[in-house]
């Protein structure tokens, strides 16, 4: 079946394909859960899901731009990461849960 | 004819997809934290199939190392022992939530298919740019001299993130200090 053959050679748009998918199931994460720690790591899937499309590109382009923008993504990753498992800590010291809802009293 | 390269994708494809969907949908958060190093594992392969070897090796030590640890010691301080609501409420809002995700999913499935499914597929590399040290120092070239202002404003935001995360922890007893 050379139509299916030509469908399965994986290539850019296979890639494309997986990074949408992961982004939208972070994406379904983020929207429905309530636990914080949990939606952070949604948030990681995301960013992840995007680095593939980076690095899928800079192979199709045979470049290195992508890999140094996925670079960046990490390291915000991280900081992102660090600063939003701060702010849990703090609201899990204050209301022994991390729920999203609790989030509503960080006022000044 | 499938190729080794190509099935290697589909396997790490599907890994990845359906240890992603086991994050968002574990009740406990240990398991969704377990389901996040699986996935950033497969997709370290996945970089490494893409022939980004370096990149393949920062993902497994910062994020399957560095920051999944963070997790799973946050989750340890926390001890969650009863179990929250997992999922929000509301059937209304979720069936919202839900269409809104999948018809953002079709819309970049069809955008995509229109678009790069007539590509070619990947060109062979030179055998010179395959080796990785060859592609590691190109990296390195670009990252030291095209991106040095970014490189560097990224440096200075993680000090101020160090900062900003040692200040929060800090704080005791909730943000709220007058009624505590």
């Amino acid at each position: 079946m050379p139509i299916l053959d030509g469908a399965l050679k994986v290539g850019l748009d296979h890639y494309l394909y997986l990074s949408a998918v992961l982004f939208v199931l972070g994406m379904i994460g983020v929207m429905m859960r309530r636990n914080v720690v949990v939606i952070l790591m949604c948030i990681e899937l995301m960013l992840n899901a995007v680095n593939i499309s980076f690095v899928a590109f800079s192979r199709y382009a045979e470049n290195v731009n992508g890999q140094v923008m996925v670079f960046f993504v990490m390291t915000i990753a991280a900081a992102e990461a660090a600063v939003g498992l701060a702010l849990a800590v703090t609201v899990f010291k204050k209301f022994r849960e991390v729920n999203i809802r609790f989030f509503e009293h960080l006022k000044g | 004819m499938l190729t080794s390269t190509d099935f290697l994708f589909y396997v790490l494809a599907f890994i990845s997809v359906f240890f992603g969907a086991a994050v968002v949908i574990a009740r406990n958060p240990i398991y969704s934290a377990m389901s996040l190093v699986i996935t950033m594992i497969s997709v370290a392969f996945l970089f490494g199939a893409l022939d980004a070897w370096f990149l393949a090796g920062v993902q497994l030590i910062v994020y399957a190392g560095a920051v999944t640890v963070l997790f799973v010691m946050v989750l340890m301080l926390f001890d969650l022992k009863h179990e929250m609501k997992t999922f929000s409420k509301g059937l209304l809002g979720n069936g919202v939530k839900l269409i809104a995700s999948g018809v953002t999913l079709g819309m970049l499935l069809v955008y995509i298919w229109s678009t790069y499914a007539t590509e070619p597929t990947f060109k062979p590399l030179p055998p010179a740019a395959t080796s990785s040290i060859k592609a590691t120092k190109d990296l390195a070239t670009s990252l030291f001299t095209d991106y040095i202002f970014a490189f560097e404003a990224i440096g200075a935001l993680l000090l101020i993130i160090a900062v900003g995360a040692v200040t929060l922890s800090r704080i005791t007893g909730g943000t709220h200090h007058a009624d505590s």
